[in-house]
């Protein structure tokens, strides 16, 4: 039953524009030959519960890696990505270096948040997807269509555990920016700016006092990167370095993978930001 | 922090005033009660307190506080500095905590402090945490603005840019809280004592 | 296996006399077996470390359990936690390394070696392997590579590694002494961060001997002997036969070799 809705059932209206037939495709295409180990009882869901980590169930013995802030947004100049690199296992910082944003091809990028098993795996896997939706119809796949194989694919797992919440982005045939959120809930949003990630809230508030349309190059990477720190400052399970990300006609370029630390002492230093913090105890 | 609320509490100190923003609407559960709610109390000519927190409570101690420094303003025939303001509300919020009904009250406390001549904003939380700092926010206003506040609040600024932004921290909240709080009261305490701000 | 598709809910593995049965509710196939590994990948060699303690609770197994496994075609694996999935995981991967060597006459590059891990972990999301791999070996340049796994398969190529049991306490000082974190030129103010510097092999084995000396000192599931595998370029360890055909052959020309040593064993 849930294989059939999401084979043939949640046709966005704000994608018949120009993407309609190639959802058809997208939707028709999905099964491929994957298939998972299930442990041998009644409800693996509930075993994998019971084993695996969240916030109910902190002293479980396996452990993943989770805390983030993610964000990316549209504007006049293209798409501007940007993340922090921090991964934690409760209290435990396990690494400071995470690559949270996926290099899928050229064109599109995925932004990491939750699980990072899920998101790697599954934005490979649809990178696969998208040359061989390029092999077979002789040009670029489009996000729209790509982010829905996507969404439909993890709907397809829901209740089984996924967890990811990502941002794909990039550009489509014909040069259009596209901008999906997608989470292992089966929500599929298109929008012009997103925040992910359990520091979403304070990118937010940086990200939309700052955001128009008509931001220069220039301004939008810095405010990128700003609303980033500003996360990485006030949530513990962000932080490490930040990475960034624009996405222009001919694909996307990187621009730089920071520590945030030096950044910071810059912001507060140089431009008398953060001064909450004090530099000395009085 | 537990169960933080939808109630917005926000304070900024500026280079002579604080400004302190409250949120208008009087929640119960998923019901607004009140679109007109002022969630302060002035505690003397130069002192200022807002709260939010469990319902009862909140008014009550208040109401407490605010009896306790105008009994000591007829006493002594002079105000209580807002250090010693704050100071007082943090051992009485502390010994309730050790009681059998402590209270469960949030609260943001901003003055002017007429011998120093400067104003000052304190953070206090219900387990009787209290931090003197340039800008604060309760509830779950402090995971939207603080972000905003790390960034565009600078040292000795003016009243037109403090309430500048308190708009943007107000602009914030609408488009990105789930409910409607029914915007913002804000009010203003310096060296003439504590004024409505008109304008939000 | 053709298009053969996964449908939510649906149990096709399910074993037919444990399904359906009240106990299953409680039913852990997981334990854990201590220990700790380390691995540090160098200009032109890798070491990966690993302690030979084996226990369970508060009871010690056996002190000669080897961690770090020879996975061939130059390439090595440390595994830490349960060493039942542990040592199913490493066969499995030694398996698909012979078979790519068999199918492609060629041997895998560690690259590829880390991305077939990744998907053998991954193929098991539902059912996860209890343990943390560290993979090893020397990439096309001869570069030493380490690439570090989460259980399910997210994985990151690192200069430096710990897992297991003292992971939390050698990580900040594997930070400190290979990627000087938090160090500074003398007379900088701190301001001037210790530029790096590419660390010898004898010098990174001194640093993995304290690190599990120091991890032995604090932990109980640490100790009774060390056993560090290296991997260098072209080089044999001393004693051993030279094999110019199999060196020859390997993707980044690495050569394995094994030495075991002491740690306290109280």
């Amino acid at each position: 039953m849930d294989a059939l809705v999401s084979k043939y059932g949640g046709s966005d209206l704000d994608d018949l524009n120009i993407l309609e037939e190639d959802e058809d495709e997208v939707t028709s295409s999905l099964p491929q030959s994957v298939s998972f180990i299930l442990p041998p009882i009644d409800s693996p869901a509930k075993f994998l519960r019971a084993m695996t980590d969240d916030h109910t169930n902190p002293s479980a013995p396996i452990k993943l890696k989770h805390g983030t802030t993610t964000l990316a947004f549209k504007y006049q100049g293209g798409v501007i990505v940007c993340t922090d690199s921090r991964a934690t296992q409760g209290s435990w910082i396990a690494s400071q270096t995470v690559k949270k944003v996926i290099e899928i091809n050229p064109y599109l990028l995925g932004t990491m948040a939750g699980g990072a098993a899920d998101c790697q795996y599954w934005l490979t896997y649809l990178g696969m997807e998208c040359r061989l939706h390029q092999l077979r119809h002789k040009r670029l796949i489009s996000v729209a269509a790509a982010s829905k194989i996507l969404a439909n694919l993890v709907y397809s797992y829901k209740g089984m555990g996924l967890s990811m919440g990502t941002m794909l982005t990039g550009v489509g045939h014909g040069g259009v920016f596209g901008l999906y959120y997608v989470d292992s809930d089966g929500n599929r949003v298109e929008g012009n700016l997103f925040c992910v990630g359990s520091g979403q809230t304070f990118a937010y508030g940086v990200l939309d006092r700052g955001y128009k349309w008509d931001l220069t190059d220039e301004e939008a990477l810095e405010l990128g990167r700003r609303s980033i720190l500003a996360a990485t400052h006030r949530d513990a399970y962000s932080g490490g370095y930040l990475n960034l990300y624009h996405i222009q006609k001919d694909g996307w370029v990187h621009h730089g993978f920071d520590d945030t630390n030096p950044v910071f002492w810059k912001q507060k230093l140089e431009k008398g930001e953060f001064q909450n913090v004090s530099t000395s105890l009085d | 922090m537990k169960n933080p609320t939808m109630d917005v509490l926000l304070g900024i100190r500026g280079k002579d005033f604080v400004l302190i923003g409250t949120s208008k609407a009087f929640l119960h559960g998923i019901t607004v009660v009140k679109d007109t709610d002022d969630k302060t109390r002035a505690l003397n000519d130069h002192t200022l307190l807002a709260f939010s927190g469990e319902a009862g409570d909140t008014i009550q101690f208040a109401e407490f506080i605010q009896a306790n420094t105008q009994l000591y303003t007829m006493r002594h025939s002079s105000d209580l500095p807002v250090s010693s303001v704050a100071s007082f509300v943090r051992t009485e919020l502390a010994s309730s905590l050790r009681s059998r009904h402590p209270y469960t009250v949030n609260m943001l406390i901003g003055g002017y402090d007429t011998k120093k001549e400067e104003p000052q904003l304190y953070w206090l939380d219900y387990l009787a945490s209290s931090a003197e700092i340039p800008y604060a926010a309760h509830g779950y206003a402090q995971y939207y603005c603080l972000s905003i506040l790390d960034a565009h609040y600078k040292k000795g600024m003016g009243v037109e840019e403090v309430a500048g932004l308190m708009k943007d921290c107000h602009e914030e909240l609408k488009r990105r809280m789930p409910i409607d709080f029914k915007g913002l009261l804000v009010k203003i305490v310096d060296k003439d004592g504590i004024r409505e701000l008109e304008g939000f | 296996m053709a298009s053969s598709y996964l449908l939510p809910h649906s149990q096709p593995n399910v074993h037919p006399t444990t399904a359906s049965q009240p106990r299953q509710h409680h039913w852990s196939p997981y334990t854990e077996n201590g220990g700790c590994i380390l691995g540090i990948a160098g200009k032109d060699y890798v070491i990966i470390a690993g302690d030979t303690r084996s226990s369970e609770g508060y009871s010690i197994n056996t002190r000669t359990a080897r961690k770090v496994y020879d996975i061939g075609s130059g390439l090595i694996l440390g595994v830490v936690g349960m060493s039942a999935d542990g040592e199913e995981l490493v066969r499995k991967v030694a398996r698909k390394i012979d078979d790519y060597k068999r199918n492609h006459d060629k041997h895998i590059t560690v690259a590829a070696a880390a991305v077939m891990l990744s998907r053998i972990l991954y193929q098991k999301r539902f059912f996860p392997y209890y343990c943390q791999p560290l993979l090893g070996g020397l990439d096309e340049e001869g570069v030493g590579a380490i690439y570090s796994y989460d259980y399910v398969g997210s994985f990151e190529r690192e200069q430096s590694r710990a897992y297991g049991a003292a992971a939390s306490l050698i990580t900040p000082f594997l930070d400190n002494q290979i990627n000087f974190k938090n160090q500074f030129v003398p007379g900088s103010n701190g301001e001037e961060p210790r530029p790096k510097v590419d660390l010898s092999k004898e010098q990174v084995e001194k640093i993995v001997k304290d690190a599990f000396t120091s991890a032995v000192e604090r932990h109980i599931e640490v100790g009774d002997g060390l056993q560090l595998v290296t991997i260098v370029k072209g080089v044999r360890a001393e004693g051993e036969e030279e094999d110019e055909d199999e060196r020859e052959k390997t993707a980044g020309g690495g050569v394995i070799s094994e030495v075991m040593s002491d740690l306290k064993k109280d």
